[in-house]
């Protein structure tokens, strides 16, 4: 089986040193002061002596079990000594190859070269530590093989999309759960201090603060989105928002995953909802290239027609937010008796709608051509009834399609998961 | 093997390929060693503790940690027989579970990166497991008990056929 491979490479062989460095530290931390007074120093210094030279030696024997090959397309990892682990990653997969130089490394002229692949939001795959040239080449290597990394955030010069009214929302803030709890918790407190008849002061002023700090979610929602604007610019949508602190965030046009809209309960007589997004990675800062959390909000209160509209630019071709939706079975009543009218899927040629909910109703546009996997579950009291939940992953979560007659759900499962490739909008949406 | 009809609907042209019933071995020598660890202990807190309520538990705790095991035993055989896998032009698809059925779907074209994996007990069976990550966390397209020689057939097919240009990010 080693017939025709590329060479393969092992770590620096400085790293078990490195490591067991760090296993010192570890040890002696764990063995703590406690521990020394215990022990006396001479037994102290023979168990972390021993712990330190197990560790070397696992260490050791590590180092000479990892190695790694640069086969054409694909960076293969081998590591593991029980658990043995082959790890191939294709290279146009790789999002960024960073060079990291931890304190330790530096001294001894070491480097940690990280490899992120899309999605997850660990480091898959360190290789700890090459020598600082070794790893300097790689990374070249890699991003050469690879495809090359993002552009730079350009400057936000755009035409305003559109602009929330601040009066809408503080009202909307004032229109949520936690506001309407006070003033029933208050009466409830003082109904209840009435009935002792004792006002302590104590309990006054930690209902109070407890009150108060109910009113900070909102608060800080309104603060956050305070003059909030979206508008069009050169590498997608630009969000702006913020009164304490103003953030000019972009929104990478190509990486939403999905959208949610959601309807709660208090705002529904006024027709207000509010749009979510789900992106894959981070958004980047207008300003810096520092990554900043990624945007989550496109819209904190709006109309149908306002939010229709920024769902038509974020997701052209999700057909409106009002998907003609169709409802599961009605034997799915038995095992969602309220919720079985608000369920609901609708698939376009870009877009698979997903309604749910019975208080605070939502609907998940998810885009298609960015489905990962599609997943089919069935439990035992689904199968009694012949249903099936069909989950949609992206990578930004997963939507489940809940309660669907079985055949219906594989029919929509394997339309979800063909022409995963085709990002262009093109051929029928194929029905449910 | 009562387990495919919940998934008739589908086309029945799919050749599902098992995965190897020596994986049941596996399993099982994994689950009663966890048993015997259960019982070890539950016995050794019989033996030291004083006759009481506390021992009369730990008593009937080894009954039903044998119990247990034995259930377990005979779903596992099952769970491994449901499980299996099939490669089609475009995607590939795994399913296994006996009460909650699942099944999973992956593109080709979706795949992140595949990992070949095998514990010290898993190789002493001469079995190895295939995982294949997507961008997605609720992915879970993982094909335990394969002969390595399948596993390596398996990483090795499923990394050329995902050579296209990443989409879907």
């Amino acid at each position: 089986m080693t017939a025709d491979r590329p060479a393969r490479h092992r770590l620096h062989p400085l790293s078990p040193l490195l490591h067991s460095a760090k296993a010192l530290a570890v040890s002696v931390a764990a063995l703590s002061w406690q521990g020394y007074a215990w022990l006396g120093p001479l037994r102290w210094l023979l168990l972390v002596g021993a712990l330190v030279a197990a560790t070397g030696a696992w260490a050791v024997v590590s180092w000479y079990n990892t190695g790694y090959r640069l086969t054409g397309r694909e960076l293969r990892i081998d590591d593991g000594l029980l658990w043995r682990r082959t790890r191939a990653i294709p290279l146009e997969r790789l999002q960024s190859v960073e060079v990291r130089r931890p304190a330790l490394a530096q001294l001894a002229g070491l480097a940690e070269l990280r490899l992120e692949v899309a999605g997850g939001a660990r480091t898959e795959a360190p290789l700890a530590y090459l020598g600082l040239a070794d790893a300097v080449r790689l990374r070249d290597e890699l991003l050469a093989a690879g495809r090359a990394p993002a552009a730079d955030a350009a400057a936000p010069a755009a035409a305003v999309l559109h602009t929330v009214r601040d009066r809408d929302l503080v009202v909307a803030q004032f229109l949520t759960p936690e506001v309407w709890t006070v003033p029933v918790a208050a009466a409830l407190v003082g109904y209840q201090a009435v009935i002792a008849g004792d006002w302590g002061l104590l309990a006054l002023a930690s209902t109070a603060t407890a009150m108060l700090a109910v009113f900070t979610q909102p608060i800080r929602r309104t603060l956050r989105h305070w003059r909030f604007a979206v508008s069009d610019g050169p590498d997608g949508l630009v969000v702006a928002h913020g009164l304490v602190e103003h953030r000019q965030q972009i929104v990478p046009a190509d990486r939403v995953q999905s959208v949610r809209a959601v309807w709660p309960l208090l705002w529904r007589r006024r027709g207000w909802l509010r749009l979510h997004l789900d992106i894959a990675g981070y958004a980047r800062g207008a300003g810096e290239g520092e990554s900043a959390p990624p945007v989550d909000t496109l819209l904190p209160v709006g109309t149908p027609a306002e939010a229709a509209r920024l769902v038509e630019v974020v997701l052209p071709g999700a057909g409106g937010l009002a998907p003609d939706a169709a409802p599961p079975p009605p034997r799915a009543a038995w095992l969602a008796p309220l919720a079985r009218r608000h369920l609901g899927v609708a698939l376009t040629a870009d877009v698979v709608a997903v309604r749910s909910g019975v208080l605070t109703r939502r609907l998940t546009l998810v885009s298609r051509p960015r489905i990962q996997s599609v997943r089919v579950t069935t439990g035992p009291l689904q199968r009694l009834l012949d249903l099936a939940t069909v989950h949609v992953d992206t990578a930004a979560g997963s939507v489940a399609v809940v309660h669907r007659d079985t055949a219906q759900a594989w029919r929509l499962a394997a339309t979800l998961a063909d022409r995963p490739t085709a990002r262009v909008a093109g051929g029928p949406g194929a029905g449910t | 093997m009562t387990d495919d009809d919940a998934f008739t609907p589908w086309p029945r042209t799919l050749a599902w390929r098992p995965v190897s019933p020596r994986l049941v071995w596996v399993r099982l020598i994994r689950l009663w060693a966890a048993a015997a660890l259960g019982v070890a202990a539950l016995t050794a807190a019989r033996l030291t503790l004083p006759d009481g309520l506390v021992a009369g538990l730990a008593h009937a705790g080894t009954w039903a940690v044998l119990a247990a095991a034995a259930v377990r035993s005979w779903s596992t055989v099952r769970a491994v027989r449901a499980w299996g896998y099939a490669e089609r032009d475009h995607d590939l698809l795994v399913r296994h579970g006996l009460l909650i059925r699942r099944l999973t779907l992956v593109p080709y074209a979706r795949m992140q990166f595949v990992d070949v994996s095998a514990g010290p007990l898993e190789r002493a069976f001469k079995l190895a497991t295939v995982t294949l990550h997507t961008a997605s966390a609720a992915s879970d397209a993982v094909v335990p008990g394969l002969a390595p020689t399948e596993a390596r057939r398996l990483r090795d097919r499923l990394a050329a056929l995902g050579a296209d240009p990443a989409a879907g990010l």
